[in-house]
């Protein structure tokens, strides 16, 4: 790829990363109350984990000190167990009458999504500037 | 002999500062793209390169200003306020970039600037 | 920078040896020694010895100096070359070495045309 915008592999992958985490908290939050999921069980709460990912470069040297690219290493499923609710008219109670309801809680969620909106709109901004670099740079020169 | 056209102290280092700011764009890019990731560490241009680069302008010297090289390194400076390990702070990272753009607009003047006047010069019109 | 200071670089230290000497605009069209012009102007007894050293004739002058600008252009496309095929030319660096290859290439022809001039003037003189 021509190399006209500086650090642009960085920012691209994290626009990429941020949006996949904006869409598994809104999943996160679609299933608030969701106590019967696919497998028959409570929705279990999914969280991503960002990994660092060392950009290919012809003249990296040493671990840490190259530009590094951000990608969701995995998506996993949180291991909080669902809470019991007392709600004996819930068709899914079971026989004390309790209801096994998703560990999520909305505050939670909205700062996670608040954190990376946030991280998404610095990237935006990252990405303008360098095009205004690279504009600026063209026209060195000219009147 | 055209090179010494193109060998004045102050010329060089406007080159040699732009190189910095496109570099330091990249190491901007690679923290706001990190501020999520556990252990990440911030990057920055090595402040060896400020200090030479300095050093160079004061002796006026063409060849030491054309010699020094700016790279990355992790800032050793920075602290981590954050549980995760991560050094990056998202606003200090956001002015750092706003600062880097108006001296890479303040750079490609100079660069530019002292080739119009070369061309001035050399053509006789404006 | 002194643009001007460094277009004087043009007109080599031993050119402007004996500047108000008439006898130097001659020599720009012919290729007298601007060693042994010096040897004349100071009266110096030996000249026999600027004549067993090499000399930096205007000639050699053009030569180095149409050569320099053939090598800007060559380092212009090489970066250019260097940025489009991925390398790790940044676009600052090609943009910078097209537009120092463009005023190189503009001197040269400035150059010529102010050469062009003196000789065709050198012409017009009644002999």
């Amino acid at each position: 790829m021509i190399n006209i915008l500086p650090g642009i592999d960085s920012t691209s992958a994290a626009l990429n990363a941020e949006r996949i985490r904006m869409d598994v908290v809104s999943e996160n939050i679609a299933n608030v109350n969701t106590t019967r999921g696919l497998d028959g069980k409570p929705y279990q709460r999914e969280q991503v984990v960002f990994e660092s990912v060392l950009q290919a470069q012809q003249n990296s040297d040493a671990l840490g000190s190259a530009p590094q690219t951000v990608q969701i290493a995995r998506i996993e499923k949180d291991q909080r167990p669902p809470i019991m609710v007392y709600n004996p008219s819930h068709p899914d109670a079971n026989a004390q009458g309790m209801v096994a309801m998703p560990d999520i809680s909305i505050p939670e969620e909205m700062v996670d999504m608040i954190a990376a909106s946030r991280a998404f709109e610095a990237n935006l901004a990252v990405v303008k500037d360098a095009r205004a670099m690279a504009m600026e740079t063209l026209s060195i020169g000219k009147h | 002999m055209i090179d010494a056209l193109f060998s004045q102290p102050n010329y060089l280092a406007a080159k040699k500062m732009l190189d910095c700011t496109v570099l330091r764009h990249e190491a901007i890019a690679s923290n706001l793209a990190n501020v999520e990731t556990p252990n990440y560490k911030r990057l920055d241009v090595a402040p060896s390169f400020e200090t030479q680069l300095q050093q160079a302008i004061t002796t006026g010297d063409p060849q030491q200003i054309a010699s020094t090289q700016p790279e990355l390194a992790v800032d050793t400076q920075a602290t981590s306020g954050r549980a995760d390990g991560n050094t990056v702070l998202l606003e200090t990272e956001m002015m750092k970039l706003n600062q880097n753009m108006v001296e890479h607009t303040l750079e490609t003047q100079l660069v530019s600037g002292a080739l119009q006047k070369l061309r001035t010069a050399i053509t006789g019109q404006i | 920078m002194d643009a001007l200071s460094s277009l004087k670089l043009m007109t080599m230290p031993q050119m402007t040896a004996g500047v108000n000497n008439p006898l130097q605009d001659a020599a720009v069209a012919q290729a007298i020694s601007p060693a042994e012009m010096q040897s004349l102007e100071a009266g110096a007894s030996t000249p026999s010895a600027s004549s067993t050293q090499p000399v930096y004739s205007f000639q050699n002058l053009l030569g180095d100096f149409v050569s320099d600008v053939s090598n800007k252009q060559a380092a212009a496309g090489e970066a250019v070359n260097g940025l489009l095929s991925g390398k790790n030319v940044s676009l600052h660096q090609a943009v910078i070495s097209m537009e120092e290859a463009n005023v190189s290439f503009q001197m040269m022809v400035q150059v010529r045309n102010k050469l062009l001039d003196s000789y065709q003037e050198l012409m017009r003189m009644q002999v």
